[in-house]
């Protein structure tokens, strides 16, 4: 019984796949067997293994059951949401592990990199699957241990040692809110588990009206609403690229996806709450692309566009959970999917060159625009791989971000609702804004004459070539076919409206 | 049968796109065959939908969810612009087999041009208005990206992202009200639209007739988005042939015919119609004549013309417009890739360091001026029946205000097209350059274009007929060839467009006479050359959006006791918000 | 008014927030961040502590709070490591010096 549970797979080997790879490699790495590196074919092996048992349970998800997982006091069940979190963090993961092997490769500490990375994956999916409010906050506080130490990976890089310093402080501060808001909710209601709270709370009530001030800001501080995103785009820059792929593709997504969660529990409050995330998208539209037009170092241009990314999928939940509009729901659904697709391959383009052109050469300055100009004559992949990522950020298609957007505005626009439907009209115009720091990338990188950087630069590695091929045709293609996963984020849009009994 | 063909017109190009970017840039002969093989072999596609062209939906892919049907349909109007696209795209690929010899990057030139040529196919096509809004935006990433095609060049980069940015503004118009037709009758469907348009909100109809209007405007060069134009010139000159002339900036009108049965009823909107290609047609061709790019002076005359097709739109003449829209494809990509080997041979864009070059070319001489003399509207080119005809809708249907400033417009035309040739083919020698006659390649492509002036007006009659029985919306009556030549000729109109075109030929002529006239005018002439203030808005907002950009970015302090605060700050503000709402 | 046994708590509750929260907004030395932090960190287990109680569920809220505890000093555990590498490569415990990355 026990081994025929996929669920207890998918948890299992992340968990307990990870402490061994980390073992393992160590011991390797004392015998002398450096250059196998064993850590990496571990964890690819083990996040290839667990696409097996999350195959079977989104098949159960996606025909309307529930898989529950208990042990002992934890409980997890997976739903729509948790499928979409767990579906998009397990692809990102894979192609990060294999874009990693020669990024990393090189590096003190290589086992500790996959261990962790192995690590983050499994607790992110637990994130998503958890099922009362304390595990929940558990999940979300291994998922952020997780990556503090990945983001201060470069352990002697002043930069990235800033960068890990503000990540934890700030991101410890708003665990410890999200707790208390916890404490609040339990006093009140006596219960922790997700479903059963809403029951138990009688509205109107100050003292969950506070605790939903603290789950805001709380979460928000991962999920990087402004202005809890200060320490975003130190992070995201300063992290090894395959990192900040994963920070920026899911990490913060899953911050959205528990905030969601707490809120639900909260469903009584009603409108106020749509009003908030309303306000939190104008201002993380606006203030991520300002911020992100003047910038010249490329891994912190793209943290910023992740600021503004998050604006848009809080403008299709606020559209759902304030007016009912479910494809608003879907849209963010959907944009959580492609973004962690198009951003994940932005910065893994963008780390291919950072590697050719500094890494490889023992160098930890950033990449800035200038550095690309030309670089589409040594690295064609790259360059195409990064034009296409950043067009879909901009939301142009035909390519997988300009479909989620478009679900997003239609979800704004079903709610019949004159300041919805100027929203929506307000992100296109953000949209049209991204473009202006978008489109001179993609002009730089396309010159004729290279830069001396890129003729010095070392060639393209074949996995990083291979990593990007696959994820720029995974962005074309739901740009032309998005119907394909229209079945992953109806559920996820179903299972977050009943939460909120919609 | 009509299904297979739709697909092939689109998905031909499209193919030979990813084909030729895999072939690769050293092998440039094998790109230049491949080019031109799938641009022609979806030319022949599209060609073979016109006797075929049916109304309703002919093709239909279930998308599902907040993505409805990706529906696709053959009517005149759509096969006919598909005609147009693949057939001009088809003559610019084969002008730039001898244009872009040597360029580098050729593989992403061609790519670039075939997945343009397949998405402005797939846009005319389309019947689901987000499909429409796709390919709309794709020929809109195609003409930024080949504007700037030159990368190097900071010229074109500017050139292209303006572009890019104006036309995306514009575009918002069309994505908000695909969006609400979306919301209130759960379709994108464009015929279940124009078949309910009646029964919608009179509200939601104006809203969506005015953003169509911004959409096209954005598209197609119009006031007050005229200026992005211009700087298109730098695309390489097949490019300006083939987007910035024949196709892509027709989108807008297209988009305008297609929808005017639904919004003709929409209080103000016919007259705002009016109006902005009044203003485009007038402005755009004072800017022509004190231009001296020779390639500017050919883009103020495209908006100037597609003025002149808007205007047509607004008084109620859709067939006329689409009959100038069709005149004016070929007549101004022929002077455009005339354009080109004057410029390729010259090597100067400048009018002013030309000059006597017809008789050192005179192949291109001759089919330029076939070409200028129908810009000019003299019979019996094409440009004259059809400017004709919408001048005549417009007297007929429009205010006679709006016709009086079109007739003086049709003057200033005449004007600055009969100085242009002189400027580029006759008047004195500037420099003395080794200037040789088109190539082999350029003159394949510009001789079917020169014939074309010549004689498309004879299928007034057949395109007439093939509007009228495949728009079921659209209240046409199908007329023979005769009897369109016979109301043109026989009507008053005529003659005094004529007096007036025979007017503006003289002004150039007897320039010297006119010098204090000019003089007197200067003031309008130095306006006209800053493009009568619209540039420096557009410059303006830019800086003004990146000085606030860079305002903001102080508060990224960088210290980790500010972030904290942040975040405090962000609690009390929260709970106030919350507080308050609940 | 009869001070209650909750009241007291939630008194030393919000003290120690606030001292944690000052001590982040002023403390410059990093060592004497991650201090403040656990002092926020002691607030907040204090509270889950006190909200097993009120719930009547006095088990609840303490395995919470140990949970809590060892989160928590893992955080602390990175946070002191963190200001061993920022000591060696960078020089000072200063947060001031921390401010390279910005704009």
């Amino acid at each position: 019984m026990m081994f025929a549970s996929p669920f207890l797979w998918l948890m299992m080997i992340p968990l307990a796949g990870f402490p061994l790879i980390y073992l393992i490699g160590r011991a390797g790495k004392r015998l002398g067997a450096s250059k196998a590196s064993i850590s990496f074919w571990m964890a690819l092996l083990a996040l290839l293994v667990m696409v097996l048992p999350l195959y079977q349970l989104g098949g159960q998800v996606l025909a309307g059951q529930m898989p529950v997982l208990r042990l002992n006091a934890i409980t997890l069940r997976m739903d729509g949401v948790g499928l979409l979190l767990s579906g998009t963090v397990l692809a990102l993961a894979i192609a990060v592990t294999l874009f990693s092997y020669r990024y990393v490769g090189s590096e003190e500490g290589e086992e500790k990199y996959y261990a962790l990375l192995l690590a983050m994956s499994g607790v992110i999916i637990g994130l998503g699957c958890a099922a009362d409010l304390f595990n929940l906050w558990v999940w979300f506080e291994a998922m952020a241990v997780t990556s503090y130490l990945l983001v201060a990976f470069y352990r002697n890089q002043p930069g990235a040692l800033e960068a890990g310093v503000k990540y934890v402080i700030q991101s410890a501060c708003g665990s410890v809110l999200v707790v208390l808001g916890i404490a609040l909710v339990f006093t009140h209601s006596r219960s922790l588990g997700l479903l059963q709270i809403p029951a138990k709370i009688a509205m109107p009530a100050p003292l969950v009206l506070v605790a939903g001030v603290f789950f805001v800001v709380g979460f928000g501080v991962k999920s990087a609403l402004v202005p809890l995103h200060t320490w975003l785009p130190d992070a995201h820059s300063q992290a090894p690229s395959g990192i900040s792929a994963m920070l920026s593709g899911v990490v913060i997504e899953a911050g959205l996806v528990a905030l969601l969660r707490s809120l639900g529990v909260l469903s009584g409050l009603g409108a106020p709450i749509a009003t908030l995330l309303l306000i939190f998208a104008v201002l993380n539209m606006l203030v991520g692309n300002l911020m992100a037009l003047r910038q010249t170092q490329i891994k912190r241009l793209l943290a910023f566009s992740s600021v503004s990314h998050i604006g848009y999928m809080l403008l299709g939940l606020a559209a759902a959970l304030g007016f009912g509009a479910a494809s608003g729901a879907g849209g963010s659904f959907f944009h959580i999917l492609t973004h962690a697709l198009m951003k994940g391959l932005a910065f893994l383009s963008a780390g291919l060159l950072l590697y050719c052109l500094r890494i490889a050469a023992g160098s930890h300055e950033p990449l800035t625009v200038d550095d690309l100009a030309g670089a589409a004559r040594r690295y064609p992949l790259a360059a195409f791989a990064f034009s296409v990522a950043v067009l879909g950020l901009g939301g142009l298609p035909p390519l997988a971000g300009f479909m989620s957007k478009w679900q997003i505005f239609v979800g704004g626009f079903q709610t019949q609702s004159p300041l919805l439907q100027w929203l929506v009209v307000f992100a296109a115009l953000n949209s049209v804004l991204s473009l202006g720091y978008y489109a001179p990338l993609v002009n730089r990188i396309y010159r004729k004459q290279p830069s001396d950087i890129v003729l010095a630069g070392k060639a393209a590695p074949f996995t990083m070539n291979l990593v990007l091929l696959v994820l720029s045709a995974a962005v074309v293609v739901l740009g032309f076919a998005p119907g394909l996963v229209n079945a992953l984020t109806e559920s996820a849009a179903v299972s977050l409206l009943s939460a909120f009994g919609l | 049968m009509i299904e297979t063909l739709i697909l092939l017109t689109i998905a031909l190009p499209w193919l030979g796109a990813l084909v030729v970017w895999r072939v690769g840039d050293d092998r440039p002969t094998v790109q230049n065959a491949v080019a031109v093989g799938f641009a022609l072999a979806s030319g022949v596609a599209a060609l073979g939908m016109l006797p075929l062209a049916k109304p309703g939906t002919a093709l239909s892919f279930a998308v599902g969810g907040a993505f409805g049907d990706f529906t696709f349909v053959a009517d005149g109007l759509g096969v006919f612009l598909a005609v147009v696209a693949t057939v001009v795209g088809s003559l610019a690929v084969i002008f730039s087999v001898d244009y872009m010899r040597g360029e580098a990057q050729l593989g992403r030139y061609y790519a670039l041009v075939l997945f343009f040529i397949g998405a402005m196919a797939g846009l005319v096509l389309s019947s689901n208005l987000l499909l429409v809004f796709v390919f709309w935006e794709i020929t809109a990433l195609c003409s930024y990206a080949l504007i700037s095609f030159n990368n190097d060049d900071p010229k074109a980069v500017a050139g292209g992202i303006k572009a890019l940015i104006m036309t995306q503004l514009g575009g918002i118009g069309l994505l908000a009200g695909a969006l609400l037709v979306y919301a209130h009758t759960g379709s994108y469907d464009i015929n279940v639209f124009m078949q309910q348009a009646h029964t919608l909100p009179a509200a939601l109809l104006t809203v969506m007739a005015f953003g169509f209007l911004i959409a096209a405007a954005a598209k197609s060069a119009q006031f007050p988005f005229q200026t992005w134009l211009p700087d298109a010139m730098e695309a390489p000159t097949p490019i300006s042939a083939l987007i910035h002339a024949a196709t892509m900036v027709n989108a807008g009108v297209y988009l305008l015919a297609r929808f005017y049965p639904a919004f003709e009823a929409v209080p103000g909107w016919r007259t705002a119609v009016v109006v902005v290609g009044l203003l485009s047609a007038f402005l755009s061709a004072i800017m022509a004549l004190v231009a001296t790019d020779l390639k500017r002076v050919l883009a103020y005359s495209t908006v100037s013309q597609l003025g002149y097709m808007v205007y047509a739109i607004g008084a109620g003449g859709v067939f006329a417009s689409q009959f100038h829209l069709l005149s004016h494809s070929v007549f101004k990509a022929l002077l455009f890739l005339g354009a080109g080997a004057v410029i390729h041979a010259a090597g100067t864009r400048d009018m002013r360091q030309m000059g006597a070059l017809g008789k050192h070319m005179p192949f291109v001489r001759n089919v330029f001026i076939i070409g200028a003399l129908a810009l000019a509207g003299i019979p019996i080119l094409n440009g004259f029946w059809s400017k004709e005809l919408v001048l005549e809708a417009g007297l007929a249907h429009g205010p006679l205000w709006a016709y009086l400033v079109m007739l003086i417009g049709a003057g200033l035309t005449a004007c600055y097209t009969l100085r242009c040739v002189w400027m580029v083919f006759f008047g004195a020698p500037a420099t003395h350059h080794h200037v040789h006659d088109a190539g082999k390649a350029m003159r394949i492509a510009l001789a079917p274009l020169a014939f074309g002036v010549l004689t498309t007006w004879l299928l007034a009659g057949a395109f007439g007929h093939l509007l009228a029985e495949t728009l079921p919306f659209h209240e046409m009556e199908a007329e023979t060839t005769l009897s369109v030549i016979e109301e043109v000729v026989t009507a008053p109109a005529t003659l005094v467009a004529l007096a007036v075109v025979g007017l503006g030929l003289l002004a150039w002529w007897q320039r010297g006479v006119l010098k204090g006239l000019l003089y007197a005018l200067r003031a309008v002439a130095r306006l006209a050359e800053d493009s009568f203030g619209f540039e420096a808005v557009n410059r303006g907002v830019v800086r003004w959006t990146q000085s606030v950009a860079e305002a903001l970015r102080p508060t990224q302090t960088g210290i980790l006791s500010w972030n904290v605060l942040g975040i405090l700050a962000a609690l009390i503000v929260v709970a106030l918000i919350l507080v308050l709402g609940a | 008014m009869q001070w209650s046994f909750p009241m007291i708590v939630i008194v030393v509750v919000l003290g120690l927030l606030g001292i944690g929260f000052y001590g982040l907004l002023i403390v410059r030395n990093l060592i004497k961040v991650v201090v403040a932090l656990q002092v926020l960190a002691k607030g907040a287990m204090l509270a889950l502590v006190l909200a097993g109680e009120l719930a009547g569920q006095i088990y609840i809220g303490d395995s919470m709070a140990i949970t809590l505890i060892v989160a928590d000093t893992i955080v602390a555990v990175i946070g002191l490591a963190l200001a061993v590498q920022v000591r060696r490569h960078i020089g000072s415990l200063d947060i001031g010096h921390l401010s390279k990355l910005r704009r």
